[in-house]
């Protein structure tokens, strides 16, 4: 979801004297309100201990890049070195996320991890099994075992229509990618 | 203007299997569009190996078709349900679930595909007619004009878009920090590959926005968040009345205008340019107070303004090749996987890709046109599929898909790392756009700030010196200081809005 | 006491309400009509909107019977969502509507009705929709 409230659009299209007109600030509110509105289904916000974990990962970013850039070397300006480039855009990542981390403690923009969290998780890691599995035992299998999962445990869906669905989806897959578009997947046999 | 080149364009659209691939993006688009959960953007992400299959034309001839197509499909679940798809749907809310309220909803979603037809239709003649302009202009652009452009545009995109500015630009150069990976074309040193064979040829384009814009959406739908369960709402009559078509045409044509120019602007153009034309409708009319309530004019606007906007947003892709928002990032790397740069040499060196994208926005418009008012219904039923079906086959096709393009299973590896990160940067509260915005441009930039530096004698100064380079950079540092300024302002207005209720 | 009335927008639906209301005045028990759509998608044909349920509340008054509309969400637990409001309500009756499945249709869709059937703790009454 993005914020349509952001820059002051309506003044740009406006002649007349640049003050802001007080019916488009009452869009700009009701936009607000209509995005609060949608946001409600967002778990709360994370607090400032998230916030200061974020600036700190992308600090430990910023300075992983310097230190590797500054090491292949930045050479002169007259003659970039490999690691110039990179180098400048990791200082530009430090300032900033130290500028996040010392400005950013009450932003209320993270979102907390909850107890459906845990199902993105297993996801997750439903996906990385068919990663491995696919060049060891074809795709037919693990695409079936993905389904189901997704559709069973995450999805809370029926035995019954977790099956059915499972084996349509996987037999859909199957006439088009090998069948139809002849597409080389590892497959069973 | 020789107008041949425009004219084979439309002969390249006209091919049955372009038309075909036209036919197909817009229905997908639309499709989606309807669908809450995944937005354009993670649509052509997920699509993007089949690109790798078909010949360039068609396959951005799809992606701009899934692009206006989900526009459209946003305007449905606005109106019948107050949900807006998209961003740029936003304000159709006020009045078109208004007047859905009243029983007209059919009616709202005839304007507003009326009203889509005619903007984007004013804005590809404004795009035909403005392009090779631009592209000619650009043409003599250096090195050190492009790493300027280039860093215009990832700041413009990160600035403007949504949530914390800082994160953006943030994200933006962790983007740029990526695309460094890999062998150094100037140098041949290998950068921050730890040894990997497979990070030494780079991180490819396709993996990353499947990642961060496909599967991280998906996985962050995964965490339950629809809880509203809505009644089937009933469409009515699709076909607007004369005087609801008389009483929205200025509203129509207004809106075309704000949103070709706004929507050549960096950044949120359809989003913005939805609002603007909304706020000038509702500035000029007599009775503003109609507006919230159902007013035909606070749909015709809106919607208008958006697909213009979309359409316009085109421009600085086709001519300068720097993406006005994230959808046009994802046709910029679409462009490129098929070997085609995208920049002010398309329109002499590809006049058929320049023109056949042009030309099939006019056919993908009529298609969208003839589609919408009588499939409305259609649309309406997709509503009813529950995500927790769509999400497993959405994923497979992701999943498969990236290994079809090179027959690899690290890119499935690299896809879900990238949508763990995507998820991870949502979550805390950093937006995914500006990253894989930055990640395309980033190459560009680093070698066209190298080679400026070559040309100007190692001498950074140049870049400021040189008229166009200057005059982007100047504009970069009223970007950089845009927060400061508008504060200032509005504690300046708020000061006058006080001491007007105090007097 | 009370009773629970499933409703869904159909023929079926309609005798259910019709034979609760009944039903209800005949003991002289609160009904509650429970219309529950499925959770998940943003659409499902099942929920009734605020007209048709204050029509059916309309209705319940016209029966001389103190009605509550309540529109639960369920995911694959229907029977378990008419549990909780057994628990919560001491309801004494459940009262739904049956209809007509091919053997195959049973298999693949299941039937809700027949889970609520087994799962019931309280008397179910079932009823057809009216030919």
């Amino acid at each position: 979801m993005s914020d349509p409230t952001s820059p002051p659009g309506p003044k740009s299209v406006q002649d007349g004297p640049p003050e802001p007109d007080p019916r488009a600030a009452d869009l700009q509110e009701e936009a607000d309100r209509l995005q609060a509105e949608m946001e409600e289904a967002r778990p709360p916000h994370g607090g400032p201990i998230s916030q200061v974990a974020a600036a700190l990962v992308a600090l430990a970013v910023g300075v992983f890049g310097a230190v590797g850039s500054y090491a292949l070397g930045l050479g002169r300006l007259t003659q970039p070195g490999p690691g110039l480039w990179p180098f400048a855009i990791s200082v530009v990542i430090v300032v900033l996320s130290v500028v996040l981390l010392l400005t950013g403690r009450h932003l209320r923009d993270t979102e907390r991890f909850s107890r459906s969290s845990l199902q993105t998780a297993a996801g997750v890691l439903s996906l990385v099994g068919l990663a491995v599995l696919l060049p060891v035992i074809g795709f037919e299998i693990p695409s079936l075992l993905l389904m189901f999962v997704w559709l069973r445990l995450l999805g809370k869906e029926s035995w019954r229509s977790s099956i059915v669905i499972s084996f349509g989806a996987v037999a859909a897959f199957y006439v088009l990618f090998v069948l139809l578009l002849q597409i080389p997947l590892p497959r069973l046999v | 203007m020789d107008i041949s080149p425009i004219l084979e364009g439309f002969g390249v659209v006209l091919e049955p299997a372009n038309l075909l691939y036209c036919l197909i993006g817009v229905i997908i688009g639309m499709l989606i569009g309807v669908l809450p959960g995944l937005g354009p953007g993670a649509t052509i992400a997920i699509l993007l190996p089949i690109t790798y299959s078909i010949e360039p034309v068609s396959a951005i001839i799809m992606l701009a078709g899934i692009f206006y197509g989900a526009q459209y499909g946003g305007t449905i679940t606005s109106v019948l349900l107050r949900l807006p798809g998209e961003a740029s749907s936003v304000v159709t809310v006020f009045d078109g679930f208004a007047m859905a309220k009243q029983g007209r909803a059919g009616t709202a979603l005839g304007i507003a595909a009326i009203g889509s037809f005619i903007g984007g239709t004013v804005s590809i003649i404004g795009l035909t007619l403005v392009a090779p302009v631009v592209a000619g202009f650009a043409l003599d652009f250096g090195p050190p004009e492009y790493a300027a452009l280039g860093i215009l545009g990832v700041l413009l995109i990160s600035s403007v878009g949504n949530g914390n500015k800082l994160k953006a630009i943030i994200a933006a150069g962790i983007g740029l920090l990526i695309a460094t990976v890999g062998r150094d074309t100037f140098t041949g040193a290998e950068r921050f590959t730890f040894g990997s064979l497979n990070l030494a040829e780079g991180i490819d384009f396709i993996p990353i926005a499947m990642g961060l814009f496909g599967l991280s959406e998906i996985l962050y739908n995964l965490e339950e968040r629809h809880n509203r369960v809505h009644a089937p709402a009933k469409v009515g009559n699709v076909w607007p009345s004369r005087g609801d078509l008389r009483q929205s045409g200025g509203a129509i044509g207004r809106g075309s205008v704000i949103g070709f120019v706004l929507g050549v602007l960096p950044g949120g153009g359809a989003v913005l340019s939805s609002l603007a034309a909304y706020a000038f409708e509702k500035r000029r009319a007599k009775r503003p107070e109609r507006f919230g309530q159902g007013a035909v004019e606070g749909v015709a606007a809106p919607e208008t303004a958006n697909n213009a906007a979309a359409t316009s947003s085109f421009i600085p892709l086709l001519t300068l090749g720097i993406p006005a928002n994230a959808t046009m990032a994802l046709m910029f790397g679409a462009l490129l996987i098929q070997g085609i740069q995208p920049g002010p040499q398309l329109v002499t060196e590809h006049p058929d890709v320049f023109w056949g994208v042009i030309n099939s926005m006019y056919i993908g418009n009529i298609l969208l046109l003839i589609m919408s008012i009588p499939m409305v219904g259609l649309f309406v039923r997709i509503l009813r599929v529950r995500p927790a079906i769509m999400a497993p086959i959405t994923v497979l096709i992701t999943l498969l898909g990236a290994y079809t393009v090179r027959n690899q299973v690290y890119d499935i590896f690299l896809v879900i790392a990238f949508g763990v990160l995507g998820y991870l940067m949502k979550k805390f509260g950093f937006e995914p756009g500006p990253l894989v915005l930055a990640f395309v441009l980033g190459s560009m930039i680093e070698s066209s700030a190298r080679q400026g530096l070559l040309i100007l004698g190692g001498d950074p100064v140049g870049f400021l010196t040189r008229p166009i380079s200057g005059t982007v950079f100047a504009l970069i540092v009223v970007v950089l200081l845009w927060p400061l300024i508008r504060g200032a302002l509005r504690r300046k207005t708020s000061h006058r809005v006080e001491e007007k209720i105090s007097s | 006491m009370t009773i629970l009335v499933g409703y869904l927008p159909t023929p079926e639906g309609e005798a259910a309400v019709d034979a609760g209301l009944r039903e209800g005045a005949l003991r002289g028990e609160r009904v509650i009509i429970v219309n529950s759509p499925r959770r998940g998608a943003p659409v499902d044909e099942r929920k009734i909107d605020d007209a048709a349920g204050a029509e059916l509340l309309r209705r319940a008054r016209e029966s001389g019977v103190d009605a509550e509309l309540r529109q639960p969400l369920h995911d694959d637990d229907l029977a378990e969502t008419f549990e909780t409001l057994v628990e919560e309500t001491g309801a004494s009756l459940i009262v739904i509507g049956l209809r007509h499945r091919s053997l195959v249709g049973k298999f693949i869709m299941g039937s809700e009705a027949q889970r609520i059937l087994m799962e019931s703790t309280i008397p179910v009454l079932t009823v057809k929709a009216a030919l």
